[in-house]
C-alpha cells in the first residue's frame, strides 16, 4: 500500500510518552485525546494537522511509559510516523494501534514540515517527490504487518481466530 | 547461536512452539508464565476490552489463572473521572474473576514479587514500563506495549529476541553514599539509550554486595537507559528473599560462558558521592554539590525505583529528631504494604511523623503526576522516582532525582542538600 501525505516534522531526540500525549488526559476517550496530542511541544498542532498527514521524528520517539500515548495520533487521522528510531513500548503500541511506525534512519534529512512524502509500507520505501530522494525504512516483522492491514489487534484476532477454528 | 543468554533459554521455554534456540532480532510468538495487569484510569478502554472479548467469543480467558490485577496508578481514586473509570475495571477484572490486589497493596511489580506470584526463571508480561525491575529476581519482565487484547483472548504475545547489555559494577561505596547513588551514577555513564532495545543485565562484585532491595532499584532503573527488560542473575540473596517471599519453585537459568553480550561496560562506584538528575532527563547526571542550594518545594520519596525499606530506612535516619523546612512538603509513599508495614514496624514512620513528613498509602503516588503531590506550574521537586522527564509530577513543574538521604536532607533545609552532613 502506497501512503501520501504531509510533514510535520518534530526533529527533537528523546520525545517521550509524555510529551506527546500528556498524562493528565490519559483517563479521556481515546476519540478525545487528539486535541491534546503533542500540546507539550506545540500546542497549535491538533488544530493544524489533517487527517492522512505524518509526523516525522527524531531519535527514540515515543520512549518512556508505555502509557497508550499513541490514542491521541490515531485519533487525528494520521496513519503513519516515520522516525530515527522508537522507544520500543510506543513502537508496539502503535502496531496495536493499526498506526504505522516505520523506523526510517536518516529521514530528518528528507523531509521539512510541509513537504509531501510517500510512504510504500509493502517495501519500506520512503520518497520525498519534491526532490526525488529516496531513503529505505527498516522493514517491520510480518505479524506486525499483518495486525496494522488488518485495521488493528481486534480484526488481527478475529481473522486469526476464523482461521484457526478452521484448521 | 552460539552460547546462549538465561533471558534467551526463559523466551525458548516460553516460545510457541518452544524453540531449541532463539536467533537475536527474531520475532517470537511467546506464552507468558504470568501477565500482570492494572485496575485502569481509563474507563473507555475497560468496557472496549469486555465488548472485544465478547465480540471474539472468548468467555474463558486462556491465561485466566495467571492474570494478576493491581491498583496503583492514581489509587486510592483522586477525580470523579478516575473514580468512575476504575469502577468499570474493577467490574471487568471480577468478571474475568482475575485475582485483583485494590489500592494500598502497592506498586504492581513490587507486589507481584513479595507475593511469590512472579519466580526466577519466569516470564512475566506486565503493564507498565517499569515492570523490569521484576527480573531484579532473575526472570524475564517485559513490559505491556501493543498486544493486551491478544493476551487476553489468547494468552500470546510477540517479543523480539533482545541483545544483552553487561554493565559491571565494581567497587566499594564511600560511607553515606548510596545504592540509589551507584544506581544513578550508572545511569548517567550509559544515558538514556545505553541499552537501547536491549536487554541489560547488571553484574559484579558490587551488585553480588546489594542487597535485594537496591537489586531492585538497579533493574528498575534499565528502563531509563532504554531497556526492553533487566536482569540480576540469582544467587544467595535472591534465592533467601524468594524463599521467604512464596516459597515456590522456581529455575534459575545460568548464561553459557560463551555467551557474547552485545556491550560491556565497567563501571567503578567506589570514588562517587552522592547524585542527582537534574530536569529533564534520568541520565543528565551530577554531584549534588553542583546543584545544591537549589530551592526546593516538594520532596518526595517512593515509588518502584526507591520505595523499598532500605530507602525508608535512609530517609527516617536522616530525619530523626529533625523537623522538615516550612516551606515545604516531604511525602513519603512506601512501594508496597509489605514495605509500609514493616517501615511502622521498626519506628521509620514515627520518625517521618515526628518530622512533619505526609506519609500515604502504598501506590505510584506523585510519580506517574497523577495524584499524591501533583507538581504545580514553577514547583521545584527533589525525589527518588523514577524519572524526570519534563512535566512529568505536574505541567510545569522540575524534577530532580536522587538517593532517598538527598532528598530528606534537602527536605530539611528547603534547598538542595549534601546529606553526607547528617551521617
Amino acid at each position: 500500500m502506497k501512503l501520501r501525505g504531509r510533514v510535520w516534522k518534530f526533529p527533537q531526540n528523546d520525545i517521550n510518552t509524555g510529551l506527546i500525549r500528556k498524562q493528565m488526559y490519559n483517563h479521556l476517550p481515546p476519540e478525545e485525546q487528539g486535541k491534546h496530542c503533542m500540546e507539550a511541544l506545540d500546542p497549535t498542532f491538533a488544530a493544524k494537522v489533517k487527517p492522512g498527514d505524518f509526523i516525522v521524528a527524531g531519535t527514540n520517539f515515543g520512549c518512556g511509559s508505555s502509557t497508550p500515548a499513541h490514542y491521541s495520533i490515531v485519533a487525528l487521522g494520521i496513519p503513519a510516523i516515520v522516525a530515527e528510531s522508537f522507544g520500543p513500548l510506543f513502537f508496539s503500541n502503535c502496531v496495536g494501534g493499526a498506526l504505522w511506525p516505520i523506523l526510517c534512519p536518516g529521514i530528518l534529512g528528507l523531509v521539512e514540515t510541509g513537504d509531501t512524502l510517500e510512504i510504500d509500507t509493502d517495501t519500506f520505501e520512503v520518497r520525498n517527490p519534491a526532490s526525488g530522494k529516496t531513503l529505505q525504512g527498516e522493514a517491520l516483522p510480518e505479524i506486525y504487518c499483518n495486525m496494522i492491514q488488518a485495521g488493528g489487534e481486534k480484526p488481527y484476532l478475529k481473522a486469526r481466530l476464523a482461521r484457526e477454528a478452521r484448521s | 547461536m552460539a552460547g546462549m543468554h538465561a533471558l534467551h533459554k526463559i523466551l525458548t521455554k516460553c516460545a510457541r512452539p518452544p524453540q531449541k534456540s532463539v536467533s537475536l532480532g527474531e520475532f517470537l510468538e511467546i506464552e507468558p508464565d504470568v501477565f500482570g495487569v492494572i485496575v485502569g484510569v481509563n474507563g473507555t478502554e475497560a468496557k472496549r476490552l469486555a465488548a472485544d472479548l465478547e465480540e471474539l467469543g472468548i468467555k474463558d480467558l486462556p491465561l485466566r489463572e495467571r492474570i494478576f490485577a493491581v491498583s496503583d496508578h492514581a489509587s486510592p481514586a483522586p477525580t470523579v473521572a478516575i473514580a468512575a473509570a476504575q469502577k468499570l475495571w474493577r467490574e471487568f477484572l471480577k468478571s474475568h474473576r482475575i485475582r485483583t490486589f485494590d489500592g494500598g497493596a502497592g506498586v504492581s511489580h513490587l507486589v507481584l514479587c513479595e507475593e511469590g506470584l512472579v519466580r526466577p526463571g519466569m516470564l512475566a508480561i506486565a503493564i507498565d514500563s517499569h515492570a523490569p525491575t521484576m527480573g531484579a529476581i532473575g526472570m524475564y519482565a517485559a513490559s505491556l506495549g501493543g498486544g493486551r487484547l491478544t493476551l487476553y483472548a489468547i494468552g500470546r504475545y510477540v517479543i523480539e529476541v533482545p541483545k544483552v547489555t553487561l554493565v559491571r559494577v565494581t567497587g566499594k561505596l564511600q560511607p553515606g553514599v548510596l545504592g540509589r547513588d551507584a544506581s544513578l551514577y550508572v545511569n548517567g555513564r550509559l544515558g538514556q539509550r545505553g541499552a537501547y532495545n536491549n536487554a541489560v543485565e547488571f553484574a559484579g562484585p558490587f551488585i553480588d554486595a546489594l542487597s535485594m532491595d537496591m537489586r531492585f532499584t538497579f533493574a528498575n532503573m534499565g528502563t531509563e537507559m532504554g531497556a526492553v527488560t533487566s536482569y540480576i542473575q540469582p544467587d544467595d540473596i535472591t534465592l533467601d528473599w524468594v524463599n521467604k517471599h512464596g516459597n515456590c519453585e522456581y529455575t534459575v537459568y545460568e548464561t553459557d560462558p560463551d555467551f557474547k553480550y552485545d556491550s560491556v561496560h565497567e563501571v567503578d562506584v567506589s570514588k562517587i558521592g552522592p547524585q542527582i538528575a537534574v530536569p529533564h532527563a534520568p541520565d543528565d547526571v551530577k554531584p549534588v554539590d553542583e546543584v545544591a542550594g537549589r530551592r526546593v518545594d516538594q520532596a518526595y520519596i517512593g515509588s518502584c525505583a526507591s520505595g523499598r525499606l532500605d530507602d525508608i530506612a535512609e530517609a527516617a535516619r536522616v530525619l530523626q529528631g529533625r523537623k522538615v523546612h516550612p516551606d515545604v512538603r516531604l511525602i513519603v509513599t512506601a512501594g508496597s504494604r509489605e514495605v509500609l508495614k514493616a517501615a511502622t514496624a521498626l519506628g521509620y514512620i514515627q520518625t517521618l511523623h515526628e518530622a512533619n513528613a505526609i506519609v500515604t498509602s502504598a501506590n505510584c503516588g506523585a510519580c506517574p503526576g497523577l495524584h499524591g503531590g501533583i507538581l504545580g506550574p514553577g514547583d521545584v521537586a527533589v525525589t527518588s522516582i523514577t524519572r524526570n522527564f519534563e512535566g512529568r509530577m505536574g505541567p510545569g513543574g522540575e524534577i530532580y532525582l536522587a538517593s532517598p538521604a538527598t532528598v530528606a536532607a534537602s527536605a530539611i533545609e528547603g534547598r538542595i542538600a549534601n546529606p553526607l552532613q547528617y551521617r
